[in-house]
């Protein structure tokens, strides 16, 4: 009778004991099945990252499917600067009130393409609108292709010089490097490589993206705006260059 | 293409943990609302819930420390900057790293009160930060300066999971294990007492 229990409590005790034994063995089925989730979910981020060619959605060279005739900017291999600015830099772009370098003359940024050709951006004695874009900006990976199918449609304007800078290169960040996404969005805006200290878009007193200043044939900046423009707004700044003052709905 | 390679794996592999988030959060979820709406209780669905809520702190623990882990690979590793937005998430959500695993080892599920409104704020900010990064304001540039743009969208998986889209998995998944969460017996001896 003595290995028997004798009384209420230590009967409880051994429901209890029992009760707790199975809990841990059902707790530690719950352990093994999430680590053995959480090893599926590794194993197939593996196999299919790496077997199927993805390259985690970064940009990829793609030169093929240009339309004939039109001529895309070059991809080529620069992927950052040299640059040199000479003239007086651009205040930055305020959020708003008047744009302190309305009238000021830009300075001019000696450059090169994506494959090294020298491209100058400054006064050229053409009205010009300058645009500025970086590789990661949602914004501008947006805006880039939206006005070349503007451009597409409607050409080049006539009159009015269109260069772009490709800025903020970062070959930690996404759709890296700029050339091969231009190439891909058949960009066929001449666009110079800044810096890797962006020295250009700080000369332009750039303050977001997509970055645009309108010049006059003398180089005096009209207008500057940020962010993305509707073909609205795109064609006042084309009429700003054109006339020479800001127009409505830019 | 290396680096590009292991990145790609370990935000396809963090997009899917986030998923799991999510999956726990509904299983979880309607495991709740079945124990209130079905009057007599359902013994499997009763048995898995007393089971979650005994590993709902320790899981908790476990989601912010990996949370912690990935969001320092990509900031120490992969050297992506974190926005002014990134850094709210990381206040919400870095010091139960430590804290949910002090209360897991206490076995203290009381934490809840003092952890889910700071998470409850880390899922706001992370929801809002999803949203601008999903759809990026048009006509502002506030969030799109050239050193940390909170528009920035370091990791795109599935066509959604963004980064902030992982933190805000991980802070519904850790609130709803806090609420959930019952204090773990200590292991029971099976030597009865005199």
């Amino acid at each position: 009778m003595s290995n028997q229990p004798s009384s209420k409590g230590s009967a409880s005790s051994r429901v209890a004991a029992a009760s707790a034994q199975n809990s841990s063995s059902s707790t530690r089925l719950i352990w093994i099945g999430i680590a053995v989730v959480v090893l599926v979910v590794g194993v197939l981020a593996f196999v299919v990252t790496r077997s199927d060619g993805s390259d985690g959605g970064s940009a990829t060279p793609d030169n093929g499917g240009a339309t004939p005739g039109v001529t895309v900017v070059p991809s080529g291999k620069v992927a950052v600067g040299p640059i040199v600015v000479t003239g007086t830099q651009l205040p930055e772009l305020a959020s708003g009130g008047a744009d302190p370098a309305v009238g000021q003359i830009i300075p001019t940024i000696e450059g090169q393409t994506f494959d090294g050709t020298a491209l100058s951006i400054g006064p050229t004695g053409e009205p010009t609108i300058i645009m500025v874009v970086a590789h990661w900006c949602p914004h501008c990976q947006r805006e880039v292709p939206f006005l070349q199918s503007w451009l597409t449609a409607n050409g080049a304007p006539e009159g009015v010089r269109l260069v772009a800078l490709a800025t903020s290169n970062d070959s930690g960040k996404p759709n890296y490097p700029a050339g091969q996404w231009l190439v891909r969005e058949k960009w066929t805006v001449p666009t110079m490589v800044d810096d890797k200290a962006s020295d250009g878009a700080q000369a332009l007193g750039v303050t977001g993206f997509p970055y645009f200043i309108v010049v006059d044939a003398q180089g005096k900046v009209i207008e500057r705006t940020s962010g993305e423009l509707t073909a609205a707004q795109w064609e006042a700044l084309i009429a700003a260059a054109k006339s020479g003052s800001a127009q409505p709905g830019a | 293409m290396i680096a590009a390679e292991t990145v790609s794996t370990m935000s396809f592999f963090f997009a899917s943990l986030a998923l799991l988030c999510w999956a726990a959060v509904v299983l979880i979820g309607t495991g709740a609302l079945l124990g209130r709406l079905v009057s007599r209780p359902i013994p499997l669905v009763e048995s898995l819930g007393a089971d979650i809520r005994r590993v709902a702190l320790p899981l908790a623990w476990l989601i912010a420390a990996v949370t912690m882990l990935g969001s320092l690979y990509y900031s120490r590793i992969q050297h992506y900057i974190p926005c002014e937005l990134c850094w709210y998430q990381r206040i919400c959500i870095y010091p139960f790293a430590v804290i949910l695993g002090i209360a897991a080892w206490r076995r203290d599920a009381g934490v809840r009160v003092y952890a889910v409104p700071v998470l409850a704020i880390g899922a706001m900010v992370a929801a809002y930060h999803t949203w601008v990064q999903a759809y990026p304001p048009v006509d502002g540039t506030s969030f799109c300066t050239a050193d940390a743009p909170c528009t920035l969208r370091y990791v795109w998986e599935f066509g959604f999971v963004s980064l902030p889209f992982m933190a805000l998995s991980a802070c519904c998944c850790m609130i709803v294990l806090l609420l959930i969460a019952r204090p773990t017996p200590r292991t029971a001896s099976l030597v009865e007492s005199p």
